[in-house]
């Protein structure tokens, strides 16, 4: 029986080993026309990547981190050619599905991985504000982003693989004291049918006690079975303020992977809300590092998923320095025969006396054939703190259910209204009502009946 | 405020005070392991074919494991073929029929112990609980033998159990920790010396508190127990084991296993103090205690309870379990650990529900000083078919000092929709508001931090049997005391 198991595992080493060799083969042969191949730095950063996806090898349930996520079966859309044209024109009244109603937004659109400048509509944007394409800052001006990226050390096999293979993405820099009244809309759509897959960087360097409202958007046109692999680096300078919202709409056979590393400075605020709806699987590791004084964060999240999706939240908070404070809030409705998995780690480190960390994560588990892995995780290494953490799994409560049935709800409108309410408890947090109300709309035709009871919405 | 700072230096300095080595020739087995040794050990104790092949077996697969890598704890490499998988006391040649029997050196250590063996005395003159003393490795003087025959009940070192109940043991050992279940529990089924038989029949109620103490003794020996303890159906039957272990310089291992089957509507009860020797302030010596445990409730309504104070060792790695296969069953998990200097520990559960209608409570509660480190790793596993599964888990931890760490790695898994589970985790260090509204009435300082502590391992003491509970408390105030009285 052991041996058996001992086999597999020389079995999926082996594999992995040939399959790494293959991604370093298709990385060779890419790696002259990727963004910033002229620049040194650009070369040994990526060089040092895959070096590292090499020796790690992709991920497998035997890794601690990924023990609940098999992306195996995934993993060969890694090693297809990435589409030279998008083979679907999009046209600007496609996009009219992802906008918010009448926000006044700005708007980058990136068409399967790349930069769309047609699409995207940039006015007015707050001087000395810079909006650019990832790939254009590598090829122009990669002085810029050398700062932020050149010695980066990433953990994970895909974060190393987004630095090696990165192509473009959006730049974002705002000065130090500047408010940018207009949340960044940033819609990234995969268009083409192909299983390709996207290495989308973006970085986002806030200024000293600036102000910005950024939206990453993920959706799809069509049948795309892309694999995405994104990376979103902040610098977050002291007192700057960042609400980041992280849409995830892909379609049903995508599979959609990602990082967000947040370095935050003293009396900063990080407000991340992550909201996941649609892939085949998708997953986020979101790291923040609190390293200034009196720096905050909120991590919010919420996952509605069913058939066979699969959905994986990882997240790690570092209190490095004392007086931070951070607060996590993750809820999950799981349906059909879909597993959401959520880990979330709160890490004190030596002498952050004062740290104040509250987490919890709250899950509906709808069908039999659903899953639900929760992991929470403290570790504490100073004495003057405060953390606290729970997870509960459960049913929605019979006596909630009773009372709107005995005020003349149908079953399956009370179920809705108490599922909805669950739900809502995340969105709420949401500071820009037009995104907030497109949201609640995706989740309530998420749920079971949704789509009928639409009118419960108002 | 001083009193957290005191309170570190106390632990610190806290002395070990069960430390002293008991001079007795000892029949050891050089240091080694292989075929041959794994051999010896069977035949020294007599034991059966089946036994051997069973221990030749898991040492087979003991060799092709690795030892684990994911706890919490760091240690130097242990080095398997330098400690001596045999030792017992000479006088095991001419097993003692009675006390007057036992070498008289023995004894002395348990009376040093405060461990009086005689009846009488038996600990401060609680009665009625019957005491299997393992000293080292075999098992030397059994008491109360006869009151448990009559009902009934079973309770005799392991080796004694091979020779007397084969078909029992064969049928139940290994039957909830296979041979093959981790690295430690291979090594410990290869090589166990001894360790406690217990059956209680049928509708049986145990009529007394079954208790056994453990000792390591001789120098570079590990101690490898093995306890399987069967209760058939509507069976009670409440357990207590203890550990005390000399002061030592090199780190000796300790791998037990222990097993427990709870058959329909039967309820057993397992307690533990542990107090090996955790080494000194620097962090040399101490006992490394990789002990697996694991309780199946087998029948329907069955009950296992394990709960478990934890002061000693310089490195603990253990997570009793409950597997509740039968519908209605019930499993419970109350702990309270302390980890002062460099001790650590890295301990939790596990609860695996199979059964519809099952229930499981884990209280844990963490006390970290000096450099210590503690991890809860729990895990609560709610299988498909376990409709209306429900658990609830509490743990919390108290940090005394600036360089000890406390850590929580909770896993939960839910496959059932009518499942509730709810997990719970705080830490904090003793809240200077509730010092302040203490001394604001009167209460000292040292008076207030020790109600405060007493009032956090509260809820797991009041689990533990009357005569445990004494000595847990004695325990918690030898470890806490000069800080707080």
């Amino acid at each position: 029986m052991n041996d058996q198991m001992n086999d597999h595992v020389h079995d999926r080493m082996s594999e992995s080993a040939t399959f790494t060799e293959q991604l370093q083969d298709r990385f060779v042969e890419t790696q002259k026309s990727l963004p910033g191949a002229h620049e040194s730095w650009v070369r040994v950063l990526r060089k040092s990547a895959m070096d590292q996806v090499v020796s790690q090898g992709m991920p497998n349930t035997r890794h601690e981190a990924w023990k609940y996520t098999d992306v195996k079966k995934y993993l060969d859309r890694l090693l297809a050619d990435s589409v030279e044209m998008p083979s679907l024109n999009v046209s600007e009244e496609m996009l009219t599905a992802f906008s918010f109603d009448d926000l006044d937004s700005l708007r980058v659109v990136m068409i399967d991985g790349k930069v769309s400048q047609a699409l995207s509509s940039l006015k007015n944007i707050p001087a000395g504000v810079r909006i650019e394409s990832m790939a254009d800052m590598f090829a122009k001006e990669p002085d810029v982003i050398e700062a932020y990226l050149h010695d980066q050390h990433v953990s994970g096999a895909f974060a190393a693989l987004n630095n090696a293979m990165m192509s473009d993405g959006v730049y974002l820099e705002i000065p130090d004291g500047v408010v940018v009244e207009q949340p960044l809309h940033c819609l990234f759509l995969s268009a083409s049918g192909d299983s390709a897959s996207y290495h989308i960087k973006n970085l986002i360097v806030a200024g000293e006690c600036s102000q910005v409202t950024v939206i990453e958007h993920y959706a799809s046109i069509g049948e795309s079975t892309a694999f995405i692999n994104a990376g979103t680096d902040v610098e977050l300078h002291a007192g700057g303020r960042l609400e980041h919202y992280k849409l995830q709409q892909s379609g049903s056979k995508e599979v959609n992977i990602g990082s967000i590393r947040v370095h935050q400075h003293r009396d900063s605020y990080y407000h991340s809300h992550s909201v996941a709806f649609g892939a085949a699987l998708s997953r986020r590791d979101i790291h923040v590092e609190m390293n200034g004084e009196g720096a905050e964060c909120a991590l919010n999240g919420l996952y509605l998923v069913g058939g066979r999706q699969h959905v994986d939240h990882h997240t790690r908070i570092d209190h490095v320095r004392p007086n931070c404070r951070s607060r996590e809030s993750y809820k999950g409705v799981i349906d059909g025969r879909a597993r959401a998995v959520f880990n979330g780690k709160v890490v004190v480190h030596e002498n952050a006396d004062q740290t104040d960390s509250a987490q919890s994560n709250a899950n509906l588990l709808l069908s039999d054939q659903a899953e639900i892995d929760t992991k929470p995780d403290l570790e504490i290494y100073a004495d003057d703190v405060k953390c606290a953490h729970g997870a509960t799994v459960g049913q929605l409560d019979m006596k909630q259910l009773f009372y709107l049935r005995s005020r003349g709800l149908s079953e399956d409108e009370a179920r809705n209204v108490l599922m909805f309410a669950f739900a809502d408890e995340v969105l709420t947090a949401i500071k820009v009502p037009q995104v907030r109300k497109y949201l609640e709309r995706i989740a309530f035709e998420k749920l079971p009946h949704g789509a009928e009871l639409d009118g419960l919405l108002g | 405020m001083a009193t957290n700072e005191e309170l570190t230096e106390q632990l610190k300095s806290r002395e070990y005070e069960a430390g002293f080595i008991t001079d007795i020739d000892s029949d050891t087995l050089p240091p080694g392991l292989d075929e041959d040794v794994v051999r010896a050990i069977s035949a020294k104790k007599d034991e059966p074919e089946w036994l051997l092949n069973w221990r030749l077996e898991a040492f087979r697969h003991w060799q092709t494991m690795a030892e684990p890598q994911w706890a919490n704890v760091h240690h130097e490499a242990i080095d398997y073929q330098s400690i001596s998988y045999y030792s017992a006391p000479k006088s095991d040649d001419d097993a003692p029929k009675s006390l007057d029997e036992v070498d008289p050196k023995l004894l002395e250590t348990y009376d040093k112990l405060g461990i009086p063996l005689r009846e009488q005395a038996f600990l401060a003159g609680v009665k009625n609980v019957a005491v299997d003393a393992v000293f080292d490795s075999v098992s030397v003087a059994t008491t109360f033998k006869g009151k448990l025959k009559e009902a009934g009940v079973i309770f005799c070192p392991i080796s004694e159990a091979v020779r007397d109940y084969p078909e029992l043991v064969q049928q139940y050992l290994g039957s909830v920790v296979p041979t093959g279940d981790n690295f430690f529990a291979a090594l410990n089924s290869a090589v166990f010396t001894d360790g406690s038989f217990v059956f209680i029949p049928k509708g049986v109620r145990s009529p007394m508190e079954l208790s056994t103490y453990f000792r390591i003794n001789a120098m570079n020996t590990g101690q490898f127990e093995r306890t399987l303890i069967i209760a058939e159906e509507g069976s009670y039957v409440s357990y207590l084991e203890g550990c005390t272990a000399p002061m030592r310089d090199e780190n000796q291992l300790h791998a037990a296993v222990v097993e427990l089957v709870a058959l329909e509507d039967a309820q057993i009860k397992y307690s533990t103090v542990q107090n090996w020797y955790p080494g000194d302030e620097n962090g040399v010596g101490g006992i490394y205690n990789f002990v697996t445990k694991r309780g199946e409730c087998r029948g329907d309504r069955a009950k296992i309870s394990w709960t478990q104070v934890e002061t000693g060792s310089a490195i603990t790695w253990k997570y009793p379990s409950c597997v509740l296969k039968g519908d209605d069953s019930v499993g419970e998990f109350y702990s309270v650990a302390l980890t002062s200097n460099y001790q650590q520990a890295d301990t939790g559960t596990k609860m695996i529900h199979l059964g519809r209608n099952t229930t499981s409570t884990i209280i844990a509660k963490g006390i970290s000083a000096g450099h210590g480190q503690q991890s809860y790793r729990g895990l609560v596993r709610i299988g498909k078919d376990a409709e209306g599964a429900r658990n609830y888990t509490q743990c919390d931890s108290l940090l005394l000092g600036k360089t000890c760490g406390a850590h929580t790695f909770p896993y939960v898994e839910v496959k059932n929709s009518t499942a509730i589970v709810e997990h719970e985790a705080t830490t904090s260090k003793i809240g200077e508001d509730q010092l302040f509204y203490c001394q604001q009435r009167g209460i000292s300082e040292e008076d207030a931090v020790s109600l405060i502590v007493n009032g956090f391992c509260k809820e797991v003491f009041n689990e533990l049997p009357m005569e445990f509970a004494v000595e847990a408390n004695r325990l918690m105030e030898v470890s806490l005391e000069g800080a707080v009285g």
